[in-house]
């Protein structure tokens, strides 16, 4: 009896490809090499802290070199991801050329096309995506967005939502997506309900506060409020500019105010007088030092009372070119696994039982 | 209301209790009365359970499961449903006996427990959180009936008893835990990768629970693959359904209570 030959290489290599057994080792590879680097991540709090915050790829990028060891199982987790993806590949194009025989299976197979997508979106999302969080915007605020030359996005209003306690339970962001200076979208974000525009994901992330001006109290007991880019008419035709406003400030050698920091320690204003004739004063009013003597001789007794605040928002902007794809992998799969549901209880009402390898 | 969730918890434990009772009885005895009132009390209890799970929902205005009581008393009622499946399909008898004793150990874990229900947090507001969880606690249910179909198995194998199934009808109990347990769950993370991109802008986490629920679903997705191995049919699969329930467990409580996480359970 003669010895059959053996199969030629590409056979063999495309049985290789679609091994169940392949599929069953790569992923009990991934599910150990995951346990033990889900222990990496928790003790190591300070490396992969902002992994979340990053793309899988910028983050690897940032801190690989500097932490090969900590960081080297993600690669390799990777790499055993996208050897499943391509089993899972493999087998998927191996049931289409016998899907005349294996239709039955189309639950399993588009589980398995599911799978595939999802894991190309999110390497994909990975290497070209961005993830931008703690983004501040204050009302008609405009800012570009990284990684899209040429778009920017605007705060129109912003609303904290109070529950009934009193305590904000949402955030309400009505914003507009600019490309130059065209609206392209606008819409009102809040806490599940994000601005999804081609691969951008825009979120709200908190809110806060921050000093942007001054009230004061001027002569006969009138109260006015100063804040970068007011303009009062004053005494004798004299017009009073702000032209920008520190909430923290300090003098250099060189007797210049600098901007210090965000907290309200020592304000200062930066003041524009104008006469009827033209003639233009600009100085600084350092809100502790005293009202400028160039003030004072108009009579003009500016004596602060109280801080001026304007809420801002905190968005978190994201984008991702994957998240597409991933998002019909996982339409994919919810289809896939409805169906294999249905098959399987069809299987068992016709006492079909499973092949064996 | 704690008043009434405290009575109808208390009622629906003493029809599990009972019933466990009267499980551990029908071993000794093979009349089918004792086994058939067991069945009994379990669905009293069980709709007990739902009717108090409606009542805390209708109240709530959502469904409760975002603390360490409510995690156990969804989990508890997956569990009770799980077995109430098998039962009533086919007849498990002895062979859900696990269950319903791991359901007695969660719920009464539970029951010292305040079980008010904490207000909700706005970005737990959404039908994917409850889709999320609802599928969730199921995949689990499966996942633990699994384990004690594994471990029945095992029990059988080396030291067989007419009380449980025979061998055959193990492994195909065991097999149909799993695949059902693997649906669910796929659900669960789908909807949640879904609401977590909406809530937080992506859609995988590296947090630890979240990671973990990918370990889970990774394992069991090798599982639902094992099953075509002959190698693998029977005591292999047996000792993995009994690994994959520990994974299960270390996810649902080890991480919940021992670490830092975004699912924190109290």
């Amino acid at each position: 009896m003669n010895a059959l030959p053996p199969p030629p290489l590409r056979t063999r290599l495309w049985a290789l490809c679609t091994s169940l057994k392949a599929a069953i080792v790569l992923a009990s590879l991934a599910t150990l090499l995951a346990m033990g680097g889900s222990l990496v991540i928790h003790f190591n709090p300070q490396l992969f802290g902002d992994l979340d915050q990053r793309t899988l790829g910028s983050w690897l990028a940032a801190n690989l070199p500097g932490h090969p060891f900590r960081a080297g199982w993600l690669v390799l987790l990777t790499v055993l991801m996208v050897l499943l993806a391509g089993n899972t590949l493999c087998c998927f194009f191996d049931w289409l050329f016998r899907l005349r025989a294996r239709w039955r299976k189309l639950g399993e197979y588009l589980l398995h096309l599911g799978f595939l997508l999802i894991v190309t979106g999110y390497l994909w999302g990975s290497v070209a995506g961005d993830r931008s969080s703690g983004n501040q915007l204050r009302e008609g605020e405009t800012v570009p967005l990284s990684g899209k030359p040429g778009w920017y996005l605007r705060l129109d209003r912003f609303e904290a939502v109070p529950g009934p306690g009193g305590r904000p339970v949402d955030m309400r962001s009505s914003v507009t997506l600019l490309h130059g200076d065209q609206p392209e979208k606008s819409a009102t974000i809040r806490i599940n309900h994000p601005l999804l525009w081609e691969d951008l994901v825009i979120l709200p992330e908190s809110f806060g506060r921050s000093p942007s001006g001054f009230r004061f109290l001027a002569a006969g007991g009138r109260s006015i409020d100063l804040g970068p880019g007011t303009v009062a008419r004053i005494a004798r035709g004299v017009e009073l500019q702000v032209l920008d406003f520190y909430p923290d400030s300090v003098v250099d050698g060189a007797g210049r105010t600098l901007r210090r920091g965000e907290t309200l320690v020592d304000p200062a204003l930066r003041l524009a007088l104008v006469k009827a004739d033209g003639t233009r004063w600009t100085g600084w009013y350092r809100l502790r030092t005293g009202v400028p003597a160039e003030l004072a001789g108009l009579g003009l007794d500016l004596q602060p009372r109280e801080p001026l605040f304007q809420t801002f928002t905190v968005l978190t902007i994201n984008r991702d070119p994957g998240a597409r794809l991933a998002l019909s992998g996982a339409a994919a799969m919810l289809l896939g696994t409805t169906l294999a549901l249905v098959s399987f209880y069809r299987k068992r009402r016709l006492g079909d039982r499973p092949s064996i390898t | 209301m704690p008043d009434l969730t405290r009575i109808l918890l208390g009622s629906v434990f003493g029809c599990y209790l009972l019933a466990v009772l009267l499980y551990l009885l029908a071993l000794g005895r093979t009349g089918p009365a004792t086994g058939r009132a067991a069945l009994v009390l379990v669905s009293g209890g069980f709709l007990l359970q739902s009717a108090c799970l409606a009542q805390r929902w209708w109240s709530a205005g959502y469904l409760p499961v975002t603390n360490l009581f409510a995690t156990q008393f969804f989990f508890s009622w997956a569990l009770a449903a799980t077995f109430l499946y098998f039962e009533l399909r086919y007849r498990i008898k002895a062979a859900g006996l696990f269950v319903i004793l791991l359901n007695l150990l969660l719920l009464g874990s539970a029951l010292p427990r305040d079980p008010k229900i904490p207000p909700l947090i706005p970005s737990l507001d959404t039908p994917l959180f409850t889709l999320h969880i609802g599928f969730s606690f199921f995949g689990y249910a499966f996942f633990a009936m699994a384990f004690s179909l594994g471990v029945l198995f095992l029990i059988q194998q080396r030291r067989p008893t007419p009380l449980l199934p025979p061998l055959a009808e193990l492994r195909r109990l065991n097999e149909e835990a799993i695949f059902l347990g693997f649906c669910l769950f796929s659900f669960c993370m789908l909807w949640g990768s879904l609401w977590a991109y909406l809530a937080w802008g992506f859609y995988f986490s590296w947090n630890i629970k979240a990671f973990w629920s990918f370990i889970v679903w990774l394992f069991y997705a090798g599982m639902c693959h094992a099953k075509f191995v002959r190698r693998w049919q029977g005591t292999g699969y047996a000792w993995l359904s009994i690994a994959g329930f520990g994974v299960v467990l270390f996810t649902y409580l080890g991480i919940g209570l021992l670490m830092a996480s975004n699912h924190p359970l109290d």
